[in-house]
């Protein structure tokens, strides 16, 4: 008897008050991590691919960063594809969304009676549970490797917060794009942006190394200031003169980057 | 004289030969125009080699001041980047045309081609002759943005020359391979799944930084990758006077692996031929 009233009350605010926002974003994160754990094959290059950058990067340039006093390639190339492996997951999302679409599963998801922002938002943070693995697995590479964290602690924070901002920054771009685009078109932008952004900065050497249109472009580029957040600690003392700029980098991109995916979901829904 | 020309043999031989050369001429220039109908395809092969060198010209320009480098490897790093971006658009490029042939095997093309009254040597050949142009095309490109760039091939017309059959025997090389491939799953997903293999070979060799810099089992299997020795041969027509070993390590090496991917692939189209 009491188990029939609990599901008539249940049933009674689900259809007054619509479902609560953050349950569906934890139902649909729950779904995209199902998606994850039945296509394999889709999340593992996102797993493998950064780590393999990591050796390359430090195995062929390796001497390009320690003949400018940087004791360990890994120091240098960590925290790079940490966040390279992080961004990945946007390609997840993109083509989780146009699949959605496809099978009209997205439609279904817009009739449902929650706010438009929950289908951002769970997206986002599908996102950001999705580049768990990859960071940690780059960080584990590097520690047996033999990286050095003269930052201690903090510089495994550093390197996470960084890496899970980029996520949520191209999660939101690729978002933003697909709702325009509709079709497998945006990912494949979406992958051409990370690309450009990370190695149009100084993923590979310090500015100081760099010549030409590149230190320029690096200069200007809000990525430099993210990977300098990102790497204080496997270099030095984690400090704020180091942090702030990369603080408010991550923070801008991802007012815009969010800004941009609700405009998307708005003229889609249009 | 009068023998040889009515020997029915000879002449049937001397006819297949035409017929062959004719077929695979069609079939070349139908995956050529296939290719340029396709730009989004052929475009990565265009964009990424030449922004990686960009990319490592400006990052790595001061390697330059380091006088091992100078006097034995390249000029400017610029110069030394030419040669792998080389490698790595006649490498994308061999690969997306192999992906090609899978799909004319998966919509049904290929079977109409068997059915058809020509050489089904012509069928493969005609692909393998089309990367082959496609990378000489790409060399004579990428050498043009080069040259205008500031890169200079120090050892002259016979080095660009050089160059430009070193490109087209590594893409024989590599789409004999890949076709083979091709032929042997008939899937494109398992040609391009094959893609990646290629990018961690370039990567484990000399294409994007000189070995001499490397360090411990990264530098031994650089050493031992055959990809390292071609880009060298590359290297050395673009940094340093016309030498014999250039040809050797340029050509000889993608020849001889030209041959053997050509084997293979011929042997997988046997063995579908005979499934079939």
């Amino acid at each position: 008897m009491s188990n029939t009233i609990t599901e008539q009350t249940v049933n009674i605010r689900t259809i007054s008050d619509g479902a609560r926002p953050f349950e569906v974003v934890a139902i649909l994160v729950k779904r995209s991590m199902m998606r994850v754990r039945r296509m394999p094959s889709a999340f593992i290059p996102s797993l493998v691919m950064p780590v393999f950058q990591l050796i390359a990067f430090s195995g062929a340039f390796g001497f390009a960063v320690t003949s400018l006093g940087i004791k360990n390639a890994l120091d240098w190339y960590v925290p790079l594809n940490a966040m390279q492996g992080a961004s990945f997951g946007a390609l997840g999302v993109s083509f989780g969304l146009i699949n959605d679409m496809q099978t009209g599963f997205f439609d279904r998801i817009l009739m449902a009676p929650t706010p438009r922002w929950v289908t951002v938002v769970s997206s986002l943070a599908a996102a950001v549970v999705r580049c768990v693995v990859p960071i940690t697995f780059v960080v584990i590479v590097g520690y047996i490797g033999g990286m050095n964290t003269p930052g201690g602690f903090m510089a495994i924070v550093c390197v996470a917060i960084a890496s899970i901002a980029i996520a949520v920054v191209a999660a939101g771009f690729a978002l933003g794009l697909t709702f325009r685009m509709r079709n497998l078109g945006a990912a494949t932008l979406t992958q051409f942006a990370i690309f450009f952004t990370i190695f149009l900065s100084t993923s590979q050497v310090p500015l100081s190394a760099m010549s030409g249109w590149l230190r320029g472009v690096a200069r200007i580029n809000p990525m430099t200031n993210i990977l300098r957040f990102a790497r204080q600690g496997f270099l030095g003392d984690v400090t704020w003169e180091q942090s702030w700029g990369g603080i408010i980098a991550m923070a801008v991109l991802l007012i815009l980057t969010f800004i941009y995916a609700m405009t998307g979901i708005k003229k889609f829904d249009q | 004289m009068s023998v040889s020309i009515a020997d029915p043999k000879m002449m049937a031989s001397s006819s297949s030969a035409r017929s062959l050369l004719r077929h695979t001429f069609v079939l070349t220039r139908r995956s050529v125009v296939g290719r340029l109908r396709q730009p989004a395809v052929l475009a990565p092969a265009f964009i990424f080699p030449l922004f990686f060198a960009a990319l490592g010209s400006a990052s790595f320009n001061k390697l330059a001041s380091d006088p091992y480098f100078t006097a034995n490897i390249a000029t400017s790093f610029m110069n030394y980047a030419v040669a792998g971006a080389v490698l790595q658009g006649v490498l994308f490029g061999s690969t997306s045309a192999a992906g090609d042939l899978a799909t004319d095997i998966e919509q049904g093309f290929f079977e109409r081609l068997l059915a058809s009254p020509i050489s089904r040597t012509a069928i493969v050949l005609g692909r393998l002759a089309a990367s082959m142009v496609v990378a000489v095309v790409q060399v004579v490109i990428f050498m043009a943005i080069f040259v205008v760039a500031g890169a200079r091939i120090e050892s002259g017309p016979i080095g660009f020359i050089g160059l430009i059959g070193g490109g087209a025997l590594l893409a024989l090389a590599m789409s004999a391979m890949m076709a083979g491939l091709a032929i042997k799953s008939g899937s494109p997903e398992v040609v391009q799944g094959a893609f990646p293999l290629v990018f961690v070979l370039m990567f484990l060799s000399s294409a994007f930084f000189p070995r001499h810099y490397m360090k411990g089992w990264y530098r031994t299997v650089a050493d031992w990758n055959p990809l390292s020795h071609i880009v060298e041969g590359m290297q050395g027509f673009m940094n340093h006077e016309l030498s014999a070993s250039q040809f050797a390590k340029s050509w000889l090496i993608p020849f001889v692996l030209a041959v053997i991917g050509i084997a293979f692939a011929l042997r997988a189209l046997n063995n579908r031929l005979a499934a079939s």
